[in-house]
């Protein structure tokens, strides 16, 4: 006989509102019914009385986390439409907020993970590194989360030498932070006994339900957008897709330790190549047809179609989220799974609510 | 238009085609719904490869939409999602929230139609 019983929306380990119905065999989940809504707002309707710039800044309020990479990938989709090429420094400083961004993201998770399965003085290392990215973001953007570097045309600031310099200590002292918390979230006896073989995604069935980002690649998948022809610049800056072949909770782990370090080499790489010149174009009149975008979100790819009638106001905006992609793949993790590690498979989705509630 | 789009009739040929898609190896990505013409289009998106592949298909006003859940199970959210914005009412789909994924019995109905 079965139980169904409810699993969030307000859960100690979920940062935001999700409701999962799981129906339970003794103490094995069995089925399960996800349910949304809770902060949905409608912001795709709302860009209808915005225009087209200062969409920007509703895309960028999406998501706190991926807040930067909403306003690039919303840029780009634009200037798309525009058939405009940026400054190439304009390009470089988007990509290194971006690795900012996904610094942040990362180490959130990390530390919010290391909490769900009951390691505190973990959480706290991964978060206390995360305020070192913070702070480096807050000194060249201006906010620590709402990053607003992004404009259709370029971005909205220089990096001067003081951010370089400040960039390259934090990916000095990170590289050892993120080598040391790695040894945990890795070798660790517990955190092992905890995650490996824990809700298996095959690589074809985590490639037909459509997941992105890291649960994709901890999959087998070596699928990641900033590989795409679309965003070449990637190609110079010494990254390598991070794979996991075991497809369990420990390889989603291992995927998103790599790409911090990653994220490290990316940043100083584009620091060294990085040109001087101009940072914006001047973009003029209003946009018509239609374009889709896509850029590597932390949480995976992240997709944006506009449609723009030659008004100041686009005519529609769709954003299809990471969240969004990795949502079916728990109907397929969950099953079988003890109702005590539900909220670690939860968790290693990374879910954003707000991403997909837009 | 959309680089590598291909116009779809009706929906007998657009689960044929999607099922097609399936068996090539394309992931299915988003779907995107418009209004025009009194009814909607749709663009499902898939992709192969790091190369997009879009589908470009008109519902006529009053004409239900046929789910393709039923062939990538990933679409039922977004399906789900047009239910709401549109006021949709899709066929077959494989979970159908019945208009209720995003919205509450108070909510406005169909805020995008």
């Amino acid at each position: 006989m079965t139980t169904v019983i409810p699993f969030g929306p307000q859960h100690p380990v979920l940062p935001e509102p999700v409701s999962l119905k799981l129906e339970i065999d003794d103490d094995v989940v069995v089925g399960v019914l996800p349910s949304l809504g809770y902060v949905h707002r409608g912001l795709e309707t709302f860009i209808n009385t915005k225009d087209f710039n200062q969409t920007t800044y509703v895309c960028e309020r999406i998501c706190g986390i991926c807040s930067a990479l909403h306003g690039i990938t919303y840029t780009r989709t634009v200037e798309k439409l525009f058939d405009t090429e940026i400054p190439e420094r304009a390009q470089y400083i988007r990509v290194i907020v971006g690795e900012l961004n996904r610094l942040h993201s990362h180490l959130l998770w990390l530390g919010l993970f290391a909490d769900g399965f009951g390691f505190e003085s973990l959480f706290y290392e991964c978060w206390k590194y995360r305020e070192e990215v913070l702070d480096v973001a807050e000194r060249i953007c201006g906010n620590r989360v709402i990053h607003s570097i992004s404009k259709v045309g370029g971005v909205t600031r220089d990096l001067t030498k003081e951010h370089i310099d400040m960039l390259l200590k934090m990916c000095d002292s990170l590289e050892t932070e993120i080598k040391n918390i790695e040894k945990v979230f890795v070798n660790n006896y517990t955190v092992k006994q905890r995650l490996v073989g824990l809700a298996t995604l095959s690589k074809q069935v985590a490639y037909e339900v459509g997941t992105a980002g890291p649960t994709l690649r901890g999959s087998g998948n070596a699928i990641d957008v900033r590989e795409t022809p679309d965003w070449d610049i990637y190609k110079d800056l010494g990254f390598k897709t991070a794979v996991e072949k075991d497809g369990d909770c420990y390889a989603r782990t291992k995927v998103r330790i790599t790409e911090l370090l990653n994220s490290l080499t990316i940043i100083r790489n584009a620091i060294s190549k990085m040109p001087e010149g101009e940072i914006e174009v001047r973009v003029k009149g209003f946009p018509t047809g239609e374009a889709i975008m896509r850029t590597e979100q932390p949480r995976g790819e992240v997709i944006y179609y506009v449609k723009g009638n030659g008004t100041k106001k686009l005519e529609r905006l769709k954003v299809r989220t990471p969240t969004f992609a990795n949502i079916p793949s728990l109907l397929l993790m969950l099953p079988g799974v003890k109702l005590a590690d539900v909220p670690i498979v939860v968790l290693t989705i990374d879910p954003c609510v707000s991403c997909t509630e837009r | 238009m959309l680089e590598n789009e291909v116009e779809i009739k009706n929906s007998d040929e657009l689960l044929k085609t999607v099922e097609g898609l399936k068996n090539d190896g394309y992931r299915n990505v988003t779907m995107i719904c418009l209004k025009a013409n009194e009814g909607h289009e749709f663009i499902y998106v898939f992709e192969k490869d790091y190369q997009l592949k879009n589908l470009r298909y008109f519902l006529k006003p009053g004409e239900k939409p046929k789910s393709i859940s039923g062939i990538y199970l990933c679409a039922l959210l977004i399906e789900n999602e047009y239910q709401d914005l549109f006021g949709l009412t899709f066929e077959g789909l494989a979970i159908d929230y019945k208009g209720h994924l995003y919205l509450t019995p108070n909510s406005p109905k169909a805020p995008l139609a």
